[in-house]
């Protein structure tokens, strides 16, 4: 009775959030539901063990596939996301076969060097990429009305909405996929390879599963943003944003699911609403930066730890009470 | 029972929404001030970044601007004087940032202007534009296109101006016959390779190489300057590169023992490559923004008012921190309010008008509201520009010079270098 009751309160506070909030935090809340789904497609890659300095750049691939193919081919916008996230995952798997000669420290390098490979490709070629100005005017999701709502999707609150169902149903199956056996095995690839391979688990063949995964839910994500601001560019993937990837990975901790979606979110309030309403505009990066350092030197573990320490005495306290009882 | 909650909830709330989104939309620009209230001006342009070198310093003018026109008694309206007041946004260059600042700046702080520096922002901003009709203006007259009425590129024509440098060069050097060009590989670059290559071809100055586009992740620029000085050109030209990247080609230059003529659209905190190099290395080095102790300033032809006097203060404020965009967002100011004061309102619609109601009055002079070919729309002002070169560790205007007379005799060599780039306006996806 319980689980039901939180999944509604939870529901009716994601539907009436953007109300309680100014238009520019409407429009930070958009993207910050985006970036969720780019944090948590990422953790996905993590569980085998790798870390991509890519995926921002795979994020790049779904939004100008998706930006092309209602630009040049007239496919409707939502077929043309779907299909921008699956030309992410098909990439990754054509990548996963230099790249999954590689392992840690090489992989990450690698992923890199791929990643900027089609960034240049982008800047290179003006027919079809835009070059270096990308792409711009591109179709935005078109107007629909559901009879008791409205979507108007130049106003954030509509495009919230779209993208959150979006990006809801995206996390439960990275959910499902996490608990199935598939996911299980992403772990065991990570923690125990030899095991996993001397009980016939085909490691690479797994790798390359979770780095399409992941780059499709990315690729998704990327054309969620693309037609949201109406243009993309070679400098809106760039390393820079990969790093606040990152961050957001470490500061949240990348054990559990909820970890990089906390990180995300906080991290995101502090340096667009807080320091910003602050008047702290311009010194925003030295204050993200300490911020950063210090969450490393004191929770190494990262902010999902307090959130397991409260778990646990919680559940602790309710056993003691039913003992009691 | 919850669905009809929900839809009754909704349907009010879409109705406020849609009124409040209108009233912002439709209304606030064209709101009535009251009397004395002040009038607030966007400023969304990147503050933090590799790109704050042409954003922040223009801020910091903005302020001393709006200083001296409150003390001088506020922008006359119809309705009496307002005081003027800035508000910024940090858009880190970055094209969704920039729509949440336009956002902020029109539903929020109610402005009736907005500055920008343009790029790869303004994509990101122009859908708010056409939405609410609000008045932005531009650095960069590559934004331009007919779809976008309300932008207006006032202040400079870049890179269209960087044709005076060059020009200059061989009438004053005509020793001096080849060249060689680098840019970092953006929407800043490009349409400044297209620029200075039509003009080089103009001037008669022979092009070695290809010009050698970087990454602007670039950070290493000794291989680039070695690439450059290997074909032992006459002239070295770094376009229109940022500050982060010709302080430490200068430097590399330097390093590598260039003797030759150096040309650039901006040398942003000279000073400081002076020290990093020497000033017999920045002997001559020319570029396009002066510093505004000039004495040239002072001409009658200026119609930025008291130059020196701008330049004292801000130096005073900011020591070290004058570069390029230092005077331009506020000449900008100057050109708004002249157009709000002559339509007695600050409604959009009325101060665009009003602006583009006869020749201009741009900082270096009497302008004229020009740019259909390049641009489709006449959005940009365009008149003369200053030739600057440094002459004993100092930025000194050389000469000013017409940018439409250059583009009466060259415009064809223009078009065709902007079209090899794919930067004319038609081919701007």
């Amino acid at each position: 009775m319980l689980k039901p009751l939180m999944f509604l309160f939870g529901a009716v506070a994601l539907i009436a959030l953007p109300h309680g909030l100014s238009f520019s935090q409407q429009e930070i809340l958009v993207f910050l539901v985006i970036n969720i789904l780019l944090v948590t497609s990422y953790r996905l890659l993590t569980l085998t063990g790798e870390w991509s300095l890519g995926h921002v750049v795979i994020m790049g691939v779904g939004a100008y596939a998706s930006a092309l193919l209602t630009k040049e081919l007239g496919v409707a916008v939502p077929v043309a996301m779907f299909l921008g996230g699956i030309t992410s995952a098909l990439l990754a798997v054509l990548l996963s076969f230099p790249l999954f000669r590689m392992k840690g420290f090489y992989f990450l390098i690698g992923s890199f060097a791929a990643g900027e490979i089609i960034r240049l490709i982008w800047k290179r070629f003006r027919e079809p990429f835009g070059g270096v100005r990308g792409i711009s005017g591109i179709d935005p999701m078109p107007d629909f009305s559901l009879g008791f709502y409205s979507f108007d999707f130049f106003e954030p609150v509509s495009y919230y909405y779209f993208a959150g169902v979006i990006v809801l149903a995206c996390l439960w199956v990275l959910w499902r996929i996490e608990k199935s056996p598939v996911g299980l095995t992403f772990h065991a690839v990570h923690w125990q390879d030899k095991l996993a391979q001397a009980s016939g688990v085909n490691l690479r063949a797994y790798r390359t599963l979770a780095f399409a995964i992941a780059s499709g839910f990315a690729g998704i994500a990327g054309a969620l943003q693309a037609h949201y601001v109406g243009t993309v560019n070679p400098n809106s993937f760039d390393i820079e944003v990969m790093v606040f990837v990152l961050t957001w990975a470490i500061v949240g901790g990348t054990t559990t699911f909820y970890g990089p979606i906390l990180g995300c979110v906080l991290l995101t309030v502090i340096n667009e609403i807080v320091l910003r309403g602050m008047g702290f505009e311009q010194a925003r990066p030295l204050i993200y930066g300490a911020i950063m350092i210090l969450s490393i030197l004191f929770l190494p573990n990262g902010l999902e730890s307090i959130v397991q320490k409260f778990l646990p005495r919680r559940s602790t306290a309710k056993s003691d009470r039913k003992a009691e009882a | 029972m919850l669905s009809k909650y929900i839809a009754s909830g909704f349907t009010r709330r879409t109705f406020l929404k849609t009124s409040a989104a209108a009233t912002a939309a439709l209304g606030l620009p064209k709101m009535a001030l009251a009397a004395g209230e002040p009038i607030k001006i966007g400023f969304l342009a990147p503050l933090t970044g590799a790109v704050a070198a042409w954003g922040k310093p223009g801020l910091d003018g903005c302020e001393i601007w709006a200083e001296r026109v409150n003390a001088a008694g506020g922008i006359t309206l119809a309705d009496g004087a307002h005081p003027v007041e800035f508000v910024s946004y940090d858009n880190e260059y970055d094209p969704a940032k920039a729509r949440t600042g336009a956002t902020k700046l029109i539903r929020e702080d109610g402005v009736s202007f907005i500055m920008m520096l343009g790029g790869d922002t303004w994509p990101g901003v122009q859908p708010v534009a056409e939405r609410t009709g609000m008045l932005f203006s531009t650095l960069l007259p590559s934004d331009l296109s007919p779809d976008s009425k309300t932008l207006l590129a006032p202040a400079e024509v870049h890179p269209i101006y960087n044709v005076t440098g060059v020009e200059w060069l061989a009438q004053n050097k005509p020793e001096l016959k080849t060249a060689v060009m680098c840019a970092q590989d953006d929407a800043l670059g490009l349409p400044s390779v297209a620029t200075y290559l039509a003009a080089f071809e103009a001037a008669g100055i022979e092009m070695l190489d290809e010009p050698l586009l970087f990454d602007p992740a670039t950070t290493d620029f000794a291989p680039v300057v070695t690439r450059l000085l290997a074909k032992n050109p006459d002239i070295i030209c770094l376009d229109t590169c940022y500050s982060d990247y010709v302080h430490p080609i200068a430097e590399q230059l330097f390093q590598q023992n260039f003797g030759g003529q150096i040309i650039s659209c901006t040398a942003d905190f000279y000073d400081q490559m002076i020290a990093k190099t020497s000033k017999e290395f920045m002997e001559g080095f020319i570029f396009q923004f002066p510093d505004f102790d000039d004495p040239a300033l002072n001409a009658e032809t200026v119609n930025f008012e008291d130059p020196n006097g701008f330049y004292a203060e801000y130096n005073k404020r900011h020591p070290g921190q004058w570069g390029a965009v230092s005077w331009e967002y506020a000449s900008i100011m100057d050109l708004w309010k002249a157009a709000a004061e002559k339509a007695g309102s600050a409604d959009p619609e009325a101060v665009i008008t009003a602006m583009q109601d006869g020749p201009g009055k741009h900082a270096f002079g009497d302008a004229e509201w020009w740019g259909e070919e390049l641009f489709g729309i006449n959005n940009a002002l365009v008149g003369d520009w200053p030739v600057v070169a440094i002459e004993n560790g100092k930025a000194v205007i050389k000469e000013f010079r017409s940018i439409p007379d250059w583009y009466s005799r060259h415009g064809d060599l223009l078009i065709k270098h902007m079209q090899a780039y794919g930067q004319m306006w038609d081919q701007r996806s």
